[in-house]
């Protein structure tokens, strides 16, 4: 038995260093995140008040048109025309000019929006990827360009919720052109919203009795007793945008990145 | 119990057999073991279009597409539920209950779980025996992480797994039609089910 355990612990140890080394080459377009932890904006009784969070690689830019342009190029199932109502509604890539011409109202190099989840997520998978989970997201986009915890800057906030109060552009800034947060990750806030892998388990209550279980607490004004912190107000908003989805939605200022497991 | 569902399978078979329209009933829900042809043409806002792949209570791997040909009454849960699941599974019932013995050969009942760590198929076995749910028309699934949340997606149901592994989730009954496609949603528990009835009536009568 010690014997096990001794040997498990060797391979374990051998293991951790093979991962270490092999973290130093992230693939390209995307970086590092080390371990960490999500702390859920809403808490209902039995809510874990932190959701640990793996390291994983996480793309440093929002797909571009020009990348999904790639995609379906590459599934014709996915073209404009020939996409199944069910996993994406009329909207889908609705500015663009033809199944493989995203034209000049989708610029190669701005995101691309107007895809459902279903669409994200087929595209991440074809790409070897995945979609972020909310807590993998949320953890990212906490930081600022300085901090890891960018929560208590209030700079910071201000910026973010600035750009949540201003309607997007109809033709959208090409990615990348925002500053980097601590991560060197770009536009997770500033550009467009981002699709997350289980963006329909964001706001349920631990009430499973309830009618829809949807948490109420988020629509009235003494709702904002379970929440975390009452000052940030980005995250609401967030919670509440993510309520609102359906996976067969495309929306204009919608889009996604993709992440990877180490 | 086992016995006698074995007897009422092979009388239901009998009686499929035996009617003419037997062919356009397409596969049974549950029971053929069929190749199933990914091929298959669904219609474009059909759930069977989804590749996921679905473990059974007794162990047979099938794709939501098997369930074609029949209305599908469908709901998300988890064994382990103590609140909502067991008036949701009793909703079905209801709904079972409101239905001819002619009409209900021709509809299928699905649970899909959410629970995709305890939910095996002998914990879904146990589940089917605790509720007394008919082999020959009740489906009890299991699937992967990510399945689970593809359907939950397509169903519109949200659910979130708390600290206790405990599942917060909506209370939805979804009523497919033998292509798949979503006719109507129930929400919420204990509701009138009158117009529910009315629509799987019409469906069961194809």
């Amino acid at each position: 038995m010690l014997k096990i355990s001794h040997w498990t612990y060797v391979t374990s140890l051998l293991l951790s260093v093979t991962v270490a080394c092999a973290a130093d080459q992230s693939p390209t377009g995307m970086t590092r995140i080390p371990d960490g932890v999500y702390r859920p904006l809403f808490l209902a009784q039995d809510d874990l008040k932190e959701v640990p969070v793996k390291a994983f690689y996480l793309d440093i830019l929002p797909v571009m048109n020009d990348d999904f342009l790639k995609f379906v190029r590459a599934n014709p199932r996915w073209r404009r025309s020939q996409v199944k109502r069910i996993f994406a509604d009329d909207s889908y890539l609705r500015n663009w000019t033809d199944d493989l011409d995203p034209g000049t109202n989708a610029p190669a190099n701005a995101p691309v929006t107007f895809v459902s989840w279903f669409a994200a997520k087929a595209c991440a998978q074809w790409k070897g990827k995945r979609l972020p989970t909310v807590a993998e997201w949320e953890y990212v986009a906490s930081a600022s360009p300085t901090r890891k915890d960018g929560l208590n800057d209030t700079g910071f906030k201000r910026h973010v919720l600035e750009w949540y109060t201003t309607p997007a552009a109809a033709r959208l800034s090409p990615v990348g052109t925002g500053r980097a947060d601590f991560w060197g990750v770009h536009d997770l806030h500033g550009l467009v919203w981002e699709w997350m892998a289980d963006f329909n388990t964001a706001m349920v209550t631990g009430d499973a009795r309830g009618d829809t279980g949807l948490n109420r607490q988020l629509f009235c004004g003494a709702g904002a007793q379970g929440a975390r912190d009452v000052g940030d107000y980005p995250a609401f908003m967030r919670y509440g945008f993510r309520s609102s989805l359906k996976a067969n939605y495309c929306i204009h200022d919608l889009g996604f990145r993709c992440a990877k497991d180490l | 119990m086992k016995a006698k569902n074995t007897i009422l399978s092979a009388a239901l078979a009998l009686l499929v057999a035996g009617t003419a329209n037997a062919a356009d009933a397409g596969p049974a829900s549950c029971c053929v073991p069929s190749a199933f042809p990914a091929t298959t043409n669904f219609t474009d806002n059909s759930l069977y279009q989804t590749e996921s792949k679905w473990t059974t209570d007794t162990g047979k791997r099938i794709r939501l597409g098997e369930l074609k040909g029949k209305p599908q009454v469908v709901a998300m849960l988890f064994a382990n539920c103590q609140y909502a699941c067991p008036l949701i599974v009793n909703d079905m019932k209801r709904l079972e209950a409101a239905l001819t013995p002619a009409q209900r050969r021709n509809v299928g009942f699905t649970l899909v779980s959410f629970d995709t760590k305890r939910d095996t198929s002998a914990a879904l076995a146990a589940y089917r025996m605790a509720h007394a749910l008919p082999a020959h028309n009740w489906t009890l699934l299991h699937g992967e992480p990510d399945d689970v949340l593809e359907l939950a997606a397509l169903l519109g149901v949200q659910f979130k797994e708390d600290e206790n592994g405990q599942f917060a989730h909506s209370n939805v009954i979804t009523i497919l039609n033998a292509q798949g496609e979503i006719v109507r949603q129930q929400i919420g528990l204990n509701q009138d089910l009158k117009e529910t009835v009315r629509i799987l009536w019409q469906l069961a009568a194809r």
